[in-house]
């Protein structure tokens, strides 16, 4: 178990970047998923993509985030991936499907967002839960319907 | 073994670990830090209570008359007439309370909030807390965890107590846990009985686990 406590910095900043980008090259550098529910926390146990076991205690005024260098020495860097968000995205036809998935999203507690004329909702679990739901909802289940990652979510 | 990396100081960890514990109004939160306690003493977990009640300090002084714990080691927040205002929408109160107790004893490990109780809806910050359970009992029906409410799902650990009132109230025990364990997933569900203590070693020992890093 290695013992995180504190970020040292950005991936980005100048103090980092060219020193990780070596580290690249010669493969030394490890990620660390960490997904949305748990990126606000001050303390966790995670598993690096390299298999090391990272127990996470930052102090109160720091948290983690995309790009977060957990450690760095000569022959070795750990940076914090965000997880991707996955979005289930709806383009209602018709202002009457619009009206309809409006209602049982919220009826769902989903967590939304809008984009224009389409309706997004965050996949916090397995997808398959999620069309299980919209499955027995006729009037949502014909509505035209994609899965996008955060990226194209925007 | 805990390892550290090249020029961060060994030594205590950054600061004390913060752990909530919520749910409805009498389902045995006090009861369930009254049982804790021992548990944690035994483990050498250096710990400390914030407790929230409505506009009394109830909990604070049936923890601090206990003779469980330390009396300096108990502090009340008056969270108002929305218990879930001060450990959500504004923790300010409460962290500042935990700021308070970390100062006052150096070496503190843990730190554990007692949400006022309030409804099914209730959940806390990740800001205030590092880590949280949701405490539903028996006596408050079967159908809770199909009611499927933010508390009984988000939280990190369900706690399902006054198992010994089953038979009393006419719930189906087994049934209860398997509904609670389907709207989890894979996230734990821990029966207990906070009157008699059953349960709550396995409760102190995911505590352990979870946030000080214990085996
Ligand atoms: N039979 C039985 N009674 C219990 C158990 N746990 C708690 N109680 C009783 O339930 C009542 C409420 O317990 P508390 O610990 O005060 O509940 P609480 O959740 O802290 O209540 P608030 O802080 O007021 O929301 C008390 O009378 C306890 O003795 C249990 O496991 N079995
Ligand atoms: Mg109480």
């Amino acid at each position: 178990m290695l013992m995180i406590e504190r970020v040292l910095g950005s991936r980005l900043e100048p103090a980092f970047h060219e020193r990780i980008h070596r580290l690249e090259h010669s493969g030394g550098v490890d990620v660390v998923t960490v997904s949305t529910v748990d990126m606000p926390r001050r303390r966790l146990r995670l598993v690096s993509a390299r298999g090391e076991d990272l127990a996470i205690a930052l102090p109160r005024d720091q948290k983690l985030f995309d790009g977060a260098v957990l450690l760095l020495d000569e022959d070795r860097a750990i940076v914090v991936r965000a997880e991707v968000e996955r979005w289930l995205s709806f383009q209602p036809r018709s202002i009457a499907e619009g009206v309809e998935l409006g209602y049982h999203a919220g009826n769902l507690h989903w967590r939304i967002r809008f984009a224009g004329e389409r309706l997004l909702v965050a996949l916090e679990g397995p997808i398959e839960g999620y069309y299980a739901r919209i499955d027995a909802l006729p009037g949502v289940a014909s509505i035209p319907r994609i899965v996008v990652t955060g990226e194209m979510a925007a | 073994m805990l390892e550290r990396p090249q020029g961060q100081k060994s030594g205590r960890l950054a600061s004390a670990a913060r752990i909530g514990i919520g749910g409805p109004v009498g389902s045995g939160k006090t009861a369930l830090i009254e049982r804790l306690i021992p548990e944690l003493q035994a483990r050498d977990v250096d710990f400390a209570v914030v407790t929230n009640d409505l506009v009394t300090r109830e909990d604070a002084e049936r923890l601090r008359r206990s003779g469980l714990i330390d009396p300096e080691r108990v502090s009340a927040v008056e969270a108002g007439a929305c218990p879930h205002t001060v450990i959500r929408e504004d923790p300010t109160l409460n962290m500042a309370a935990g700021d308070d107790l970390e100062v006052r004893f150096p070496g503190l490990e843990l730190v554990i909030f007692e949400s006022g109780g309030d409804n099914l809806a209730s959940t806390f910050s990740l800001d205030l807390v590092d880590w949280w359970m949701f405490v539903i009992d028996v006596a408050g029906g079967d159908d809770i965890p199909r009611k499927k409410g933010p508390g009984v799902l988000k939280c990190d650990l369900l706690i399902v107590n006054k198992v010994d009132l089953a038979p009393h109230v006419g719930v189906d025990l087994p049934g209860m846990l398997e509904e609670a364990q389907r709207a989890r997933g894979e996230r734990p569900v821990v029966a207990i009985n906070a009157r008699s203590g059953e349960g709550v070693d396995t409760v102190a020992d995911m505590i352990c686990r979870a946030v000080l890093f214990r085996p």
